[in-house]
């Protein structure tokens, strides 16, 4: 049977390889070291396929159709595209999809009442390409994103969330094949995008988070409502649906936070994260 | 975040697909929206704190009017 190999949680933003330059050398050192140490236990992992649980800012889902979970079906994502590439100052390139293996999920899902949507053509921006630069820079192990909508209102309950990742979970388990798969979240923790507010980042909502994180205390992440969020943890908070959905595919794994840093010049509060049985 | 205004995202969405920034937005840019006074104002002032009281999501606002942030 198919096997979760590895999960890893981190925040995605483009200044983090953007303007590196701009942040305090020794958070950017730490945070950096954090992706580094996520990318050797991924390499050692060896898994065969990346699920990843990440989500659009209205690059490619716009107000006239907007779904609350997508998944990929591309044969491959850009990651970054050349224009990404520009912004966030990393090499573009093309990382390959699992569309077979995402029309799987997708089917399986419509059978089990989880209506998502699909999408053969997504352009990945800062979600995908800023961990997968330190991740997966050889760009060698193919990708099945799972799309959350985070960033326009009304958004899927983190309850939902948790539903759909304990989904993906089981579906995985259930493959009768060998397949080694790792799970990938990306998102958040405390930012503030766009609004009034940004720039302003809350350690202590992050800290909260990352206690839960490693305490597999799921339950207060997925009761969080949407205000909840909003108030403590800004707009860019309300990606941490993409944790809870993993942590709900890898039921009382732990999560060891290898770097937390508030990189107030990145505007997000910056953390990655080791989960593990 | 405040009410969602459509019609304010469909033209940020619209710009944002250009991928070139603004300080403003033009009456060219503007042609063809259906826009009350209030978002047409805002639009062409480039005011983010009104756009966002206003309805338009706070990513699109960034991703528009980036040269308005001052981080």
């Amino acid at each position: 049977m198919a096997e979760i190999v590895a999960a890893l949680a981190t925040s995605h933003a483009p200044l983090i390889t953007g303007r590196p330059e701009v942040s305090m050398p020794e958070r950017r050192d730490r945070l950096y070291g954090g992706f580094h140490e996520l990318h050797r236990r991924l390499t050692a992992a060896r898994p065969d396929l990346i699920v990843l649980f990440v989500n659009d800012h209205i690059q490619n889902f716009p107000y006239s159709n907007m779904p609350a979970f997508c998944i990929g079906l591309a044969e491959a994502y850009d990651a970054p595209s050349p224009g990404g590439a520009r912004l966030m100052r990393i090499p573009a390139r093309r990382v390959r999809g699992a569309p077979e293996w995402g029309m799987a999920l997708l089917e399986s899902g419509l059978a089990a009442g989880f209506d998502f949507a699909y999408s053969y053509e997504i352009e990945s921006w800062d979600e995908l390409s800023v961990p997968l630069h330190f991740l997966t820079p050889e760009g060698q192990i193919p990708v099945a994103p799972v799309y959350t909508n985070c960033a326009a209102p009304p958004l899927p309950t983190p309850r939902r969330c948790h539903e759909v990742g304990a989904f993906v979970g089981t579906f995985i388990r259930s493959r009768p094949t060998r397949e080694r798969v790792a799970l990938l979240a990306t998102g958040g923790i405390s930012h503030w995008v766009g609004t009034p507010e940004t720039g302003r980042i809350n350690p202590e909502f992050d800290r909260r988070v990352l206690d839960h994180v490693a305490r597999a205390d799921i339950e207060p992440l997925v009761r969080l409502t949407h205000a909840e969020i909003e108030r403590d943890g800004g707009n860019g908070g309300q990606e941490i649906r993409n944790w809870v959905a993993l942590l709900g595919a890898v039921p009382g794994w732990k999560g060891e936070v290898l770097a937390y840093e508030p990189v107030a010049e990145w505007i997000t509060g910056c953390a990655t994260v080791w989960v593990h049985p | 975040m405040s009410g969602t205004s459509y019609a304010l995202n469909k033209i940020l969405t619209t710009v944002a697909r250009q991928h070139v920034m603004k300080d403003a937005l033009s009456d060219d840019d503007l042609a063809g929206h259906d826009l009350n006074d209030e978002e047409r104002a805002a639009l062409k002032a480039g005011d983010i704190t009104r756009l966002y009281h206003l309805g338009a999501n706070p990513y699109l606002i960034r991703r528009v009017f980036r040269s308005r942030f001052p981080i």
